[in-house]
């Protein structure tokens, strides 16, 4: 991907003086992702190649690294490219979240696409997204808190240095490139800034997904082709702080084709999920107890309850004293109905389940008892109170490297329920 | 048993602005919330002979012991005792302390409530001390929408009714500078936002907050060296129901008796026969919008089934003749757990002096305090009026 966007901006073949390369997913630790473009561009070995990583707005930092080698005329010819191919957390919002791109920008000491008017930096070390060298894939936090400390705060920031820098005011600026964890996200923070969310190229995020390395590059080669001449472009990459530049637009680049002609598309999930070698995370979650586990087998397991010789109450769990007259003798523990009709139930969007609604279900339970439970094998907008149930053993979800065993309720199809039918 | 009634005096009141406080720690907070009460009841922290801190979630090994409220204020040798009690770890927290001024044991107590939620990186609260897999699905809107959604089919109400009870509410915290959201909404907004557990939506559910609370309480009899304007502990009343109760064969799933026997201990020992009649406002523990039409019926201001009337009436609007979280409520001011209970004393005690601004209610003599904790399990009920 970074080599043949490398490649695009080399349409002239001329060759350039440094090549620059950014991704946090390079493929390799120690072997220079630079250097590997440049060879496969077919570029001098003379060439000034560097390698940037660690960080969301690596490409921009690049980027920056390259105008100030101009500026100082030690290079005339530069090009960025930055480039992601970040694995998410499998059967995770992240997965259809992330895309994989890449983008490369070409910097030259002569006028043609844009001029530089102003560039600034922020760091800011905020913990928000990591890969850890051993992680195979993403981690982070989404939160409220998240999002405004930690992106919002440093773009509108840099923003305003970058605009004060510039001496010009938000209304002045008439496209703003920017990365963003989300497609809100971006629209909310331009709005803080002072920018219409409409004037906003967010690196096509709805379409490409979220793009890593590549989506400051990738924002701001929207925002060249989308600028009239002599339109201020405003772009910033946020990542542990952030980079950005001020552009004032000289011929508008050519509208991007923003995927590769010809790519072929997987044909399934399970295609997809082989192919980028996902294993599935199971060395998290509570430990199972094997003390508790044997304990409460007769009740958890066996799924027995106690009648009350008393009262004649029916009640789980298993129980020393009477829920309803408090008799401590003539309790006896018998086998709980396994079927039963819903007495009530929620579907629940907060919990964190891999399909959506969770439905949870106070069963009343034929000949006496009440249970609580998960609904499974449901249509959840079938679910209604009255609607008859029957207990099912299921596998609950995965603990550290185990296994744990419980019942849920599915729907039984029969004749009229008794109650609130 | 013993009666409480006018023996214990509140002197002084504090409270820390609600909300997602990123830039304060648990410690800023409780400074905050008890040098305002010092402040408001004129004394200094060497002054207090006993504290109670309520404070629900152990996060960062704050709020887990008393010490939390020592080192913070860096009152040190003290007895201090921290509780914890579902939801109404904050109102408990005052009950306590309250009986132990009222015993003579003790001459001038603080009670503080806090707690900081918004430390964790992630959305709602934590889970703790769970058991593995027996209430896998569960969450804090699933438990009361559970209710809800019994009580909504048995009484043929429909969702209109609880995004009245949030419109109300939001209302209400619009004027209320300390309050979590201080903006209005409007009922076609609440009806239409993201489901979280039906039957609630995302303004059917109180928020997780940040925030701090704290009363200053006194013998009733050396009261007024302090201050003119205490208040008084009409009653109170503490009912404990069963954590689990969707194994209880008999329970009905619309509304919560823990609430009705607090509130009825609470109401005989303040000599209260009708409560609409002789309470002037209320401050309910509306933990989801259904809750508080439960609240409604629980406390007695109407009977069960008759909740939704009550609000649709307008009649705990703050024109109504039973004005019901005139601060906002949990909907609206936020809900730091162990915070809330004494929070609602804040607004109670503010009513009374003719301290609450725009919320004011006119000529309030007597006021009610309500938390209920965990599925319905925990109720405390406080009746608050000037001598």
């Amino acid at each position: 991907m970074a080599q043949s966007a490398a490649w695009r901006v080399m349409a002239d073949r001329r060759r350039p003086d440094r090549l620059f390369a950014a991704s946090t997913s390079p493929p390799y630790w120690q072997r220079s992702m630079a250097s590997q473009i440049a060879a496969a561009c077919d570029l001098e070995f003379t060439t000034a190649t560097a390698d940037f990583g660690g960080s969301l707005r690596s490409g921009f930092s690049a980027l920056r690294a390259g105008i100030e080698a101009i500026d100082v005329g030690a290079a005339s010819d530069v090009i960025v490219v930055a480039s992601d191919r970040r694995d998410p957390e499998p059967e995770s919002a992240d997965e259809l979240a992330f895309g994989d791109a890449a983008a490369a920008i070409r910097l030259g000491s002569q006028r043609t696409i844009a001029d530089v008017v102003a560039h600034a930096s922020r760091s800011d070390d905020f913990l928000d997204e990591w890969r850890r060298d051993s992680d195979t894939h993403v981690h982070g936090y989404s939160s409220k808190y998240t999002l405004s400390r930690g992106y919002e705060a440093n773009v509108v920031a840099l923003g305003k240095a970058l605009l004060a820098q510039a001496g010009v005011k938000a209304s002045d600026i008439a496209v703003a490139a920017l990365n963003t964890p989300d497609p809100r996200t971006a629209m909310t923070c331009a709005k803080h800034l002072g920018i219409a969310p409409e004037h906003v190229c967010d690196g096509f995020s709805a379409v490409v997904g979220i793009t890593g390395a590549a989506m400051p590059m990738l924002a701001l080669a929207q925002a060249l082709a989308a600028a009239k001449p002599d339109d201020l472009i405003l772009a910033i990459g946020y990542g542990d702080g952030a980079d950005g530049f001020i552009l004032r637009s000289v011929t508008p680049a050519a509208p991007l084709e923003i995927t590769e002609p010809g790519a072929l598309l997987y044909p399934s999930y399970s295609v997809y999920r082989k192919s980028r070698n996902f294993l599935r995370d199971d060395s998290r979650g509570p430990e199972i107890s094997n003390v508790l586990w044997k304990r409460e087998e007769r009740q958890n397991v066996r799924l027995h309850g106690t009648k009350c010789m008393e009262c004649g109450t029916m009640q789980f769990p298993l129980t020393r004293v009477c829920c309803r007259c408090r008799a401590t003798e003539g309790l006896l523990e018998a086998p709980l109905p396994r079927t039963g009709s819903v007495f009530t139930f929620t579907k629940d969007y907060l919990y964190d389940a891999p399909m959506q609604p969770t439905v949870m279900v106070v069963v009343d339970l034929d000949g006496g008892g009440r249970f609580l439970c998960q609904m499974t094998d449901c249509d959840e907008r079938e679910v209604r109170i009255g609607m008859p149930v029957e207990l099912v053993l299921r596998r609950m979800r995965e603990s550290a490297q185990n296994h744990s065993y419980y019942w849920k309720c599915r729907p039984v199809k029969q004749a009229p329920a008794k109650e609130n039918a | 048993m013993k009666d409480l009634k006018d023996k214990v005096a509140i002197i002084g009141v504090g409270c820390t602005k609600f909300g997602d406080l990123f830039e304060q720690s648990y410690e800023d907070m409780v400074v905050d919330a008890a040098y305002a009460a010092f402040a408001d009841a004129g004394i200094q922290p060497e002054q207090i002979d006993a504290a109670w801190l309520g404070s629900y979630s152990p996060y960062g090994g704050h709020g887990k012991a008393s010490v939390s409220l020592a080192d913070s204020l860096r009152l040190y040798g003290k007895p201090i005792t921290r509780v914890e009690n579902f939801c109404a770890t904050g109102t408990d927290a005052f009950r306590n302390a309250a009986m132990a001024v009222a015993s003579g044991m003790y001459d001038v107590a603080l009670v503080l409530g806090a707690e900081k939620l918004k430390n964790r990186p992630m959305r709602g609260l934590s889970q703790e001390g769970e058991h593995p897999y027996q209430t896998d699905g569960l969450t804090a809107p699933g438990i009361f929408a559970m209710a809800a959604n019994r009580y909504l089919h048995q009484f043929n109400v429909g969702r209109e009714a609880l995004a009245k009870v949030a419109v109300k509410n939001h209302a209400n915290g619009s004027k209320n500078p300390k309050a979590h959201f201080q903006m209005e909404i409007t009922e076609d907004q609440a009806l239409k936002a993201p489901i979280v557990a039906w039957p609630f939506g995302l303004y059917d559910c109180c928020p997780t907050t940040d925030g701090a609370a704290a009363a200053v309480i006194c013998r009733a009899d050396m009261a007024r060296q302090f201050r003119p304007d205490y208040v008084l502990v009409k009653g109170l009343g503490l009912s404990v129901t069963s954590g689990r109760p969707w194994y209880d064969p008999n329970f009905e799933y619309i509304g919560f008796s823990a609430t009705e026997i607090a509130s009825q201990t609470a109401y005989k020992m303040a000599h209260i026969t009708d409560p609409v009649k002789e309470i002037d406002l209320a401050e309910v523990h509306d933990c989801f919008t259904w809750t508080e039409i439960s609240n409604y019926e629980d406390l007695g201001f109407c009977k069960k089934g008759e909740g939704a009337n009550f609000v649709r009436e307008g009649r705990s609007a703050l024109g109504g003749d039973m004005p019901v979280n005139t601060s906002g409520g949990l909907k609206s001011f936020g809900h730091p757990i162990g915070a809330s209970g004494v929070r609602m004393i804040f607004e109670v005690v503010s009513q009374l002096r003719g301290q609450a601004g725009a919320r004011q209610i006119r000529n309030a003599k007597l006021g009610l305090v309500h938390n209920l904790g965990g599925p319905g399990s925990v109720a405390c009920v406080l009746v608050l009026g000037m001598s």
